[in-house]
């Protein structure tokens, strides 16, 4: 531990360290506070729970919460499985002097930006688009199907921004690993599939962890996706929230939609914190 | 330290290109700005650059969709911030009653040019002064693909209800025209909706509903039914219909015998705007031949302009169909108008109704 | 049965690479559209959707929007967190824990959330909706990842050569300027950048937070919101272009250094 370096600095510390737990405690305690306080209002009166029982007694209101999770959980689950196997390729089969590059590209659509990225999805999965064009002319199918304004559509454009981010965790997590390990467990005479999922897997956990909390938040939070691709035929979370400042700007109802959400990812956290850690060098 | 002198390098070079694109990028300056919060057919380079080169005033846009987010809008912003807006024409008191708007000078504005059945002095006006004028008016209703539907079925809203164009359908996402229609397929007036008729209304929502593919904004709505996707849009018009008529000739609205719903967008002057002129000014260009024929054929959508004199092409007329415009009115119904309470409401049954599986 | 793994690998990561760049191929290829809509038939190719792009004036100027907030916000990030991180390591703090949980929280909540908190607040002191607004944002979302990064470089090899510094009679300020800064150049780098791509990407925080002075992602979904056209893909296209420089800059300056 270096924190024994220089115990007392008098003021310098604090003048360090100040400016951001300052900006930290204005920009972000503070609008969680004056959120919580609005939350409990109703727009244009005093002191209410009216926005709070809306959200438990309207099915409408408390669907969206679940339609959340579960999109959530589907879009997380897929992407664990399509990107594990992946980063395995990357890792462990392909050679050293192209990893970076396999990499590099395994994630370039990074870069298009995000609002961007749903729309060409859309456009993908049309139902004059590339997707349908390609397996009628294939005469796979007689007619297009939809596939667009779907949930299939949402999770389709989630996952694929998650298989990128997961990869990019998995295939870090699995170049720690040390190759004596393999090496230990094959020479006490384990064969591939028991050293995956007696060595190899827990050693990864901590890295499809991660990947799997931030997949929870930025999914959860998202609004852009759903309401590209889900061609409103059901409600997230997110879209329910600006619901409410774009057509009515009631701000109280959105505030309490947003604590209830926000509450919800705490849990998760909660649930993945050990994992979750940062630690110093 | 090599390293630190390559990255400075590198810094400097980005700094310098970054000033090179901020100076590339700066407008040659006007001596006047005004601030319009607008709908989306009025943010075009097309419809605003003529009066800024003419006037010298530059417009800043800001776009909104719905009376209840523009009124939250000004709520939010500082007095003055705002010289103009848009806003449905019914809801032109709204803003009154909230001493939001200024009265507009009639004898300036080309009023004798205007549409009679559109100008809705009942909602415009208050105590005998003008507080919104009429800039573009057009039609909620079913806009549908004729080579793909019987256009008999189109004459009537109960074939939005029934199994015939299940899966074949969009909705407009914009629960005031979309209720008011339901409302008339539940043999309702616009005009006297009040709570009680919700049920009746959420009804035919649903069944609407079970028979749609999506329910999108402007633009998603519009691409399903130019690309095929769906062939009828709830709530379409000439809107969707006339703007994409150079893609799919085929696109084209009808007024059901139940009725259509009429929009209507009006022009308001803040009252608490510094620029009062200026924005006078930016009224009296959109309300000219000029500019309403720019704001007619606006790429974000098509609508009839108020004014009978709007320079557009005999082809731009046709499209809008001009000639029809007396009997279309007759048949039109005016957006519903609901007080604070009713809207909350509406919009709960709007929620239910995307929500709805 | 050596090669029919080998076979599978090989065909798993194709079809993979393939989910991944169907949507960015589709996008470009239907940016050279010459027609209206940007689904198949193919028409182009033409450029008269990149034309249309960089003559639309909202467009550049969000896009130099863009480019602003997201360099001001991310060095304010990025210099509030490496003096934090410096802090936290070099010194013993009361509650110092906490206090680093406090500025790595915003980590674990939506920019969504982050965005209405700041709506809501701003709202109730009458602070306006502008680019600074968002850019105050930008720093809530990025200052916990520059000072997470930096607080995991600060390690005890730098803190000795502080001490000389100190001993050789350099003041506080010289220590952290001459010595520990460019001792962590490749992590303050590294740092800016990451918060760079995030601020240029970051939509939902802008769009409440903005007004007509807006940033690309707003100003993209607007484009998207008034018409399907093949506009999109080619201002879609640009922006990829123009992050692909930024990583390919980023990879020369610092992964080429890193590794000698």
């Amino acid at each position: 531990m270096t924190q024994s370096a220089n115990a007392s600095g008098g003021a310098v510390p604090w003048v360090a360290v100040g400016p951001a737990l300052l900006w930290t405690l204005a920009f972000f305690a503070a609008p969680f506070i004056a959120m919580a306080l609005v939350s409990v209002t109703v727009k244009g009166g005093g002191f209410s729970l009216a926005n709070y029982q809306q959200f438990f007694t309207d099915p409408s209101y408390y669907r969206a919460l679940f339609n959340s999770l579960e999109v959530t959980a589907l879009v997380t689950v897929i992407s664990i499985l399509l990107a594990y196997p992946f980063a395995w390729i990357l890792a462990e089969q392909i050679p050293e002097r192209w990893q970076r590059l396999a990499l590099i590209l395994a994630i370039l659509p990074f870069w298009t930006s995000y609002v961007v990225r749903s729309y060409s999805w859309l456009l993908v999965l049309a139902e004059k688009g590339v997707v349908n064009n390609t397996l009628v002319q294939l005469g796979l199918i007689s007619e297009p199907i939809q596939l667009a304004n779907t949930r299939f559509a949402t999770v389709t454009g989630f996952v694929h921004f998650f298989v990128m981010l997961l990869t990019l965790t998995i295939f870090a997590n699995l170049k720690q690993l040390s190759p004596s390990y393999r090496k230990a467990a094959a020479d006490l005479g384990a064969g591939p599939v028991r050293t995956f999922l007696h060595i190899i897997l827990p050693l990864t956990l901590p890295g499809i962890m991660v990947g799997a909390f931030l997949t929870f938040v930025l999914a959860t939070g998202d609004y852009i996706t759903p309401q590209i691709l889900g061609g409103n035929n059901e409600l997230l979370m997110p879209q329910l929230i600006m619901l409410q400042i774009g057509r009515r700007g009631d701000f109280p109802l959105a505030s309490a939609l947003s604590i209830l959400l926000m509450l919800v990812v705490t849990v998760a956290y909660l649930a993945c914190a050990r994992w979750l850690k940062i630690e110093r060098a | 330290m090599k390293t630190l002198s390559r990255f400075k390098n590198a810094f400097r070079k980005l700094a310098l290109s970054a000033t090179a694109l901020v100076a590339l990028g700066l407008s040659p300056a006007l001596a006047e700005e005004i601030n319009a919060l607008v709908w989306c057919d009025h943010s075009s380079p097309e419809f605003l650059k003529p009066f800024e080169d003419a006037s010298g005033i530059k417009v800043n846009v800001k776009e909104f969709e719905g009376t209840g987010a523009g009124l939250a809008l000004l709520d939010q912003s500082q007095p003055g911030d705002w010289d103009v807006m848009v806003i449905d024409s019914i809801d032109v008191r709204r803003g009154v009653e909230k001493g939001l708007f200024e009265p507009l000078p009639e004898d300036k504005l080309p009023l004798g040019d205007l549409y009679p059945q559109v100008v809705l002095d009942a909602f415009t006006k208050l105590d005998g002064k003008r507080y919104g004028i009429t800039e573009k008016f057009g039609y909620n209703t079913i806009g549908f693909n004729k080579d793909k539907v019987d256009g008999n079925d189109m004459q009537t809203l109960q074939s939005l209800v029934s199994d015939k164009y299940k899966g074949r359908i969009a909705i407009y996402d914009y629960y005031l025209p979309v209720m008011g229609m339901a409302a008339l397929a539940a043999g309702k007036k616009t005009a006297d909706l009040t709570e009680a008729d919700l049920p009746a209304i959420k009804d035919v929502l649903l069944k609407m509903k079970a028979n749609a593919k999506l329910v999108g904004e402007v633009t998603a709505s519009q691409t399903a039914l130019a690309t095929g996707e769906v062939d009828i849009l709830v709530g379409g018009g000439e809107w969707v219909t006339a703007g994409l008529a150079k893609e799919n000739p085929a696109l084209d609205f009808s007024i059901p015998k139940e009725g259509g719903i009429l929009w209507s967008q009006s022009l308001a002057m803040l009252a608490a705007s510094q620029k009062k002129d200026a924005a006078l000014k930016f009224i009296q260009y959109v309300l000219s031949s000029e500019g309403q024929a720019r704001l007619a054929t606006s790429p974000c959508y098509w609508g009839m302009p108020s004014n009978q004199k709007a320079a557009l092409t005999d082809e731009q007329k046709k499209v809008l169909r001009f000639d029809e415009q007396p009997g279309f009115l007759a048949r039109a119904q005016l957006y519903p108008a609901p007080d604070e309470k009713l809207d909350k409401q509406m919009q709960d049954v709007w929620t239910q109704m995307l929500q709805a599986q | 049965m050596r090669s029919a793994i080998r076979l599978a690998t090989v065909i798993y990561a194709v079809l993979i690479y393939g989910f991944i760049f169907l949507p960015v191929v589709t996008l470009v290829l239907f940016s050279f559209q010459a027609t209206s809509f940007p689904i198949p038939p193919f028409s182009g190719p033409s450029l008269r959707w990149y034309q249309a792009v960089l003559g639309d004036t909202r467009l550049t100027s969000a896009l130099l929007n863009s480019l602003l907030v997201a360099v001001i916000s991310s060095a304010v990030a990025t210099l509030l967190g490496f003096l934090a991180a410096w802090g936290f390591a070099r010194f013993r703090l009361p509650a110092s824990a906490l206090m680093r949980g406090l500025i790595t929280l915003p980590l674990t909540v939506s920019y969504l959330i982050i965005g209405m908190g700041l709506l809501v607040l701003f709202n109730s002191i009458g602070f306006p909706k502008s680019l600074s607004a968002a850019g105050i944002g930008h720093v809530v979302i990025n200052l916990p990842l520059c000072f997470a990064i930096l607080y995991s470089q600060m390690g005890e090899h730098q803190a000795n050569i502080e001490r000389a510094a100190r001993d050789l009679g350099a003041k506080e300020w010289q220590v952290l300027t001459l010595v520990t800064a460019p001792m962590l150049w490749p992590a303050l780098f590294a740092s800016f950048f990451l918060s760079m791509t995030f601020s240029w990407d970051e939509f939902v925080i802008s769009f409440l937070l903005t007004r007509f002075e807006t940033t690309l992602p707003v100003e993209i979904w607007n484009l998207l919101r008034s018409g399907l056209n093949p506009k999109t893909n080619a201002v879609g296209s640009l922006v990829f272009l123009v992050s692909i420089a930024f990583v390919l800059l980023f990879e020369l300056v610092f992964f080429r250094k890193s590794r000698s």
